[in-house]
């Protein structure tokens, strides 16, 4: 994914969207560079799925003097502001758009391509509707419970299904764990959540994120 | 503007009829005249005068209620519109103004041409005033009030000489003493010895003296704060389209950047007055994140804005003027803006600053954020945003809590948190389901209580905090405000979400 610029990540739900943003994040957060993330989103999200919340933001690894947020008023104004994010070389932009946003045609996802490319700047488009796009992937994303012994919580974890693929097959599944500390998104290995410990320890294995 | 008050009303329509107007207000229990219009002048009524006598020399006078605070808001409106002729305008209540012409009086054709097109404007628009240039403002105070309109070749002390001592801006207890001393005119002051007046009132007139004749200095506070660096431009014809106004702001922005540069700084933030020919002041504003020492780059946020604002600039009757203010310079330091170099792989820091400032320019400061963290454990307050644009330089404090002290917080909070409808087993345990959003939601996993003692000062309660994991993985931070077996059931609420 990384060595393309523009992919897209919808919610397998619409109760999915938090996850889904949460998925683009980890995304954002392992590939932040010099010139920071850029998170631009519809004001309708945000109140649907509750503002950034900066603590939390640092916590899940995301540098809060590296990102940038844009609340944008209409999905239009959202992809405008991720076109100027785009123009920084090297940045990571992260395109939130409402359900009802119809702003993101065909021809703008195209633009967005262009923009990222020229700058090598990367784009991660989050929207629910699976339309015609340039993007390379398409990803489905869901949240999946955790596997941690008693009734804790795990790290935070992925069921992500690639629907499109411009580059190669899709229809694959994975269940991926992000480990805030060392900014990765690692499969989650079968078994019992003990052998998958020592498993990871003896032998990560990354995701092809 | 000798007949503000009349000519406010008579401009309104408030005297329909052509009877003489005056105004009068109640002082010391007896009603007297406060403003008289042309014609009542003309009969020989004047200010002070008691309405009683009024009426006798005229019966039939119109004698309207004065009204101080509507007189105000006129004085406020015509020094608006001033401001079209120099960014400095005082208000001296109740009736007068003064202009800082000093830098713009060459684009009216001189001193004089200014001061007689601002007159007749004034007259245009119903309004007498009278007008006088002076290098000092209590100089110029005195001409525009006592003085018959003559031309005065000889300076400010010989032009000041025959005035009476009142043209001084005295107050009554001053103007009395000079009167008891039998000094009459202020060129008998010049003369008069110093140390006769040792009283408070004596040396008040003095300094009044002194200031007129710019002996000492006179500090006067103007309408807005005189920006450090401006530059006017007036059109020969109004201009209708965005595309003239764009180009007189390049000409602008151009101007004052000469004066900007030559001062060492950068722009932080501009406003741009559009005067239009209708006598209103429309203001276009940019803020910059750094010290801007181009033009072009505050040209681009300009445009931005101005298409931004053209259906709002309701300039169907033209613009006549407009005038670019640097409200805010910055220094500029000397020494590299930032370690990364711009137009390699990765944008500079001067580069976000630009998206930034043009982002913001587009759809307004409050919509493009950077996180602001705070060292108070009440979770709203501890992650707040700030306008990127406003500090950019301001370094992001880092979470003053350190991240192993706090518990996982959530990605996403809500502006209000969101009421829940909660089961629990134990009184003081996580819910065991819970409905929200009218969805039932069964609890897999829970880790907490995280106490969080509310403000004693803002009167919140303690919460209980719980992260929890429904059967679906999607997790939660929900709080429980109050406790089993109070007086109030507890009450539950959704907080935030995590990924």
């Amino acid at each position: 994914m990384a060595a393309k610029p523009l992919h897209e990540i919808g919610p397998a739900a619409p109760s999915a969207q938090s996850t889904a943003i949460g998925f683009a994040l980890a995304l954002a957060a392992g590939w932040c560079g010099p010139a920071g993330i850029i998170w631009a989103g519809e004001e309708n999200v945000f109140s649907e799925e509750g503002a950034p919340y900066a603590p939390g933001l640092a916590q899940f690894g995301l540098d809060p003097e590296r990102l940038i947020v844009v609340r944008a008023a209409k999905g239009e104004e959202a992809l405008w502001a991720a076109e100027q994010g785009l123009a920084l070389a090297g940045a990571v932009v992260v395109c939130v758009l409402s359900n009802h946003g119809r702003a993101l045609t065909l021809k703008a996802t195209r633009r967005l391509l262009l923009i990222a490319e020229r700058h090598r700047s990367r784009c991660l488009l989050v929207r629910s509707l699976n339309e015609a796009s340039a993007a390379w992937t398409r990803w489905r994303v869901q949240s999946a419970p955790s596997q941690a012994e008693a009734r804790e919580l795990g790290p935070p974890a992925f069921d992500v299904e690639l629907v499109r693929n411009r580059a190669g097959p899709a229809g694959a599944r994975f269940i991926v764990e992000w480990n805030a500390d060392e900014h990765s998104l690692s499969e989650r290995v079968a078994g019992d959540y003990l052998a998958a410990a020592v498993d990871r320890s003896l032998a990560p294995r990354r995701a092809r994120a | 503007m000798p007949r503000l008050s009349t000519d406010r009303l008579l401009r309104a329509g408030r005297a329909p009829d052509d009877r003489p107007l005056a105004v009068y207000a109640k002082d010391a229990g007896a009603f007297v005249l406060t403003g008289v219009d042309q014609r009542a002048s003309a009969l020989g009524l004047k200010r002070a005068m008691s309405l009683a006598d009024a009426r006798a020399i005229y019966p039939s006078l119109n004698a309207l209620e004065a009204a101080p605070d509507e007189d105000a808001r006129t004085l406020d409106a015509i020094a608006a519109w001033c401001e079209r002729f120099t960014p400095v305008v005082v208000i001296d209540a109740p009736d007068g103004l003064f202009l800082d012409i000093a830098g713009c009086a060459h684009l009216f054709g001189g001193e004089a041409a200014l001061r007689d097109q601002i007159v007749a404007r004034l007259a245009a628009h119903g309004f007498t005033a009278r007008a006088a240039l002076a290098p000092t403002p209590g100089a110029a105070w005195a001409l525009a009030r006592y003085e018959s309109g003559k031309r005065n070749a000889g300076g400010i002390a010989r032009a000041l000489s025959p005035l009476p001592v009142e043209a001084l801006r005295l107050d009554e207890e001053a103007a009395s003493l000079l009167r008891r001393l039998g000094l009459k005119t202020i060129g008998q002051l010049y003369d008069a010895p110093r140390s006769a007046f040792t009283a408070r009132a004596g040396e008040r007139a003095m300094l009044r003296l002194d200031q007129a004749l710019g002996r000492a200095a006179e500090a006067l506070t103007p309408r807005r704060p005189a920006p450090p660096v401006f530059a006017l431009k007036r059109f020969l014809e109004p201009v209708f389209t965005t595309d003239h106004m764009l180009e007189a702001t390049r000409d602008l922005c151009a101007d004052a950047l000469v004066d900007v540069e030559r001062r060492g700084g950068g722009v932080r933030h501009a406003v741009l007055h559009l005067f239009g020919v209708d006598g209103r002041d429309r203001l276009i504003e940019v803020g910059v994140s750094r010290p801007e020492r181009s033009a072009a780059a505050l040209v681009r946020l300009f445009r931005e804005k101005l298409a931004q604002a053209a259906e709002n600039l309701n300039a169907e009757f033209g613009i006549e003027a407009a005038r670019l203010d640097i409200t805010l310079l910055q220094r500029i330091d000397a020494t590299p803006r930032d370690l990364v170099a711009g137009g390699g792989a990765h944008a500079s820091a001067a580069d976000v600053a630009a998206m930034i400032d043009l982002v913001s320019a587009r759809l307004g400061a409050k919509r493009v954020l950077r996180a602001k963290l705070n060292a108070v454990h009440a979770p709203e307050r501890a992650g707040a945003w700030r306008a990127a644009l406003s500090n950019a330089d301001a370094k992001t404090p880092q979470l003053a809590i350190a991240p192993a002290e706090v518990q996982r917080r959530p990605l996403t909070l809500f502006a209000r948190p969101q009421p829940i409808e909660a089961m629990a087993t134990v009184p003081d345990g996580p819910p065991i389901r819970f409905r929200w959003r009218r969805v039932l939601r069964e609890v897999a996993r829970a880790e907490g209580p995280e106490r969080i003692s509310g403000d004693w000062m803002r009167a919140e309660c303690a919460r209980d905090y719980y992260r929890i994991e429904d059967t679906q993985g999607r997790r939660y931070w929900v709080y429980r405000e109050g406790f089993y077996g109070e007086d109030a059931a507890p009450r539950w609420f959704v907080h935030g979400l995590f990924a």
